[in-house]
């Protein structure tokens, strides 16, 4: 799945039935290359971020939760990588070596498990792989 | 592999870690010694984490200098500016504005920026000059070698007269003409 299809997802709690927020920004830990959290808008309570391990399923039309309960404040390394800085979509990537291959238009992942597949660029794809690290500045690669 | 920059090309490029942040920017190239190694850059602040004491970095820390960024390990690579600066004679700065005069007499140009060949190590291989008439190259921005031992002072900078045999008009030709150059000139010392 691509994060462009998945955008909008609403986040349905699977005991009350009810949406419970929507989807606003996927959260990447660059060092594993997955999905580690949803940062989420629309919340009933003050929290907004929903890791990777509370997820029921991310399907193809919503994401499923057990209750809203499981959508807490970000802690630890994931306030840092939630902050607007760190949104890999639309960042530059360049290589370790220093060169630019243009920006992030897409990031194709697996809902199963979160694991960032690839990076679009332009016509280009780059293995999830590849990342080695994601800061304020760019997505930086292996060669 | 080696790669041929203009050093002014590489002042006020990004210095971006392995883990993306941009840290700082380059200010100035910094000289080793006479034969014109680059010792490391002088920096200036930039980026969410910029701050006073990142003065410097020295080419050991480097882990790549590249066409959009130059690229550093992490954030301890820095190193004080007063380290660097204090172990160079600021050559390639130095003769910036010098003329380049050929032991023959013949003024072939002012100096307007430095040639580095960057690789393991990266050492200044030439210069772009403004050429003099003498040159016959309309005055243009050219391209001259330099041999490997070379003299110079802040006023003038000596080079063999066949040097200017070997000038060229674009970076990408640049390469060869040095090694061109300086195979020259080991012959004619055999």
């Amino acid at each position: 799945m691509r994060f462009s299809e998945a955008k909008n997802h609403r986040v349905v709690s699977t005991t009350g039935a009810v949406t419970v927020g929507r989807l606003r920004e996927f959260v990447v830990d660059p060092r594993t290359a997955h999905v580690v959290a949803l940062s989420l808008k629309k919340t009933e309570g003050s929290g907004d971020t929903l890791t990777w391990n509370n997820l029921k399923a991310f399907g193809p039309d919503a994401v499923t939760v057990e209750s809203a309960d499981v959508i807490t404040a970000a802690e630890g390394d994931l306030i840092m990588m939630s902050d607007k800085h760190h949104r890999i979509l639309g960042k530059r990537v360049l290589t370790e070596h220093g060169e630019e291959l243009g920006r992030v238009k897409d990031v194709e992942f697996d809902p199963e498990n979160g694991l960032v597949q690839s990076l679009l660029i332009g016509s280009e794809e780059i293995s999830g792989s590849r990342i080695l690290g994601l800061g304020s500045y760019a997505v930086v690669v292996r060669l | 592999m080696t790669v041929l920059m203009r050093a002014k090309e590489i002042i006020r490029r990004p210095v971006v870690t392995l883990a993306g942040d941009d840290v700082a920017q380059i200010k100035d190239v910094v000289y080793a010694d006479d034969q014109g190694e680059v010792a490391g850059f002088t920096l200036a602040g930039r980026g969410l984490f910029a701050g006073p004491k990142k003065e410097a970095l020295a080419w050991t820390s480097i882990h790549a200098v590249g066409r959009d960024a130059v690229m550093i390990i992490n954030e301890e690579m820095f190193d004080q500016r007063r380290d660097i600066v204090d172990k160079a004679q600021a050559r390639g700065g130095n003769v910036i504005a010098s003329r380049v005069l050929t032991d023959t007499g013949t003024d072939l140009g002012k100096v307007v920026d430095a040639i580095l060949e960057i690789g393991e190590t990266a050492r200044v291989v030439g210069y772009a000059i403004d050429s003099s008439e003498a040159l016959g190259r309309g005055g243009r921005t050219v391209f001259i070698p330099l041999p490997d031992t070379i003299a110079v002072s802040g006023e003038a900078l000596i080079v063999p007269s066949t040097a200017a045999d070997f000038v060229s008009d674009d970076l990408s030709g640049f390469g060869a003409s040095v090694q061109a150059f300086r195979d020259r000139l080991r012959g004619e010392k055999h």
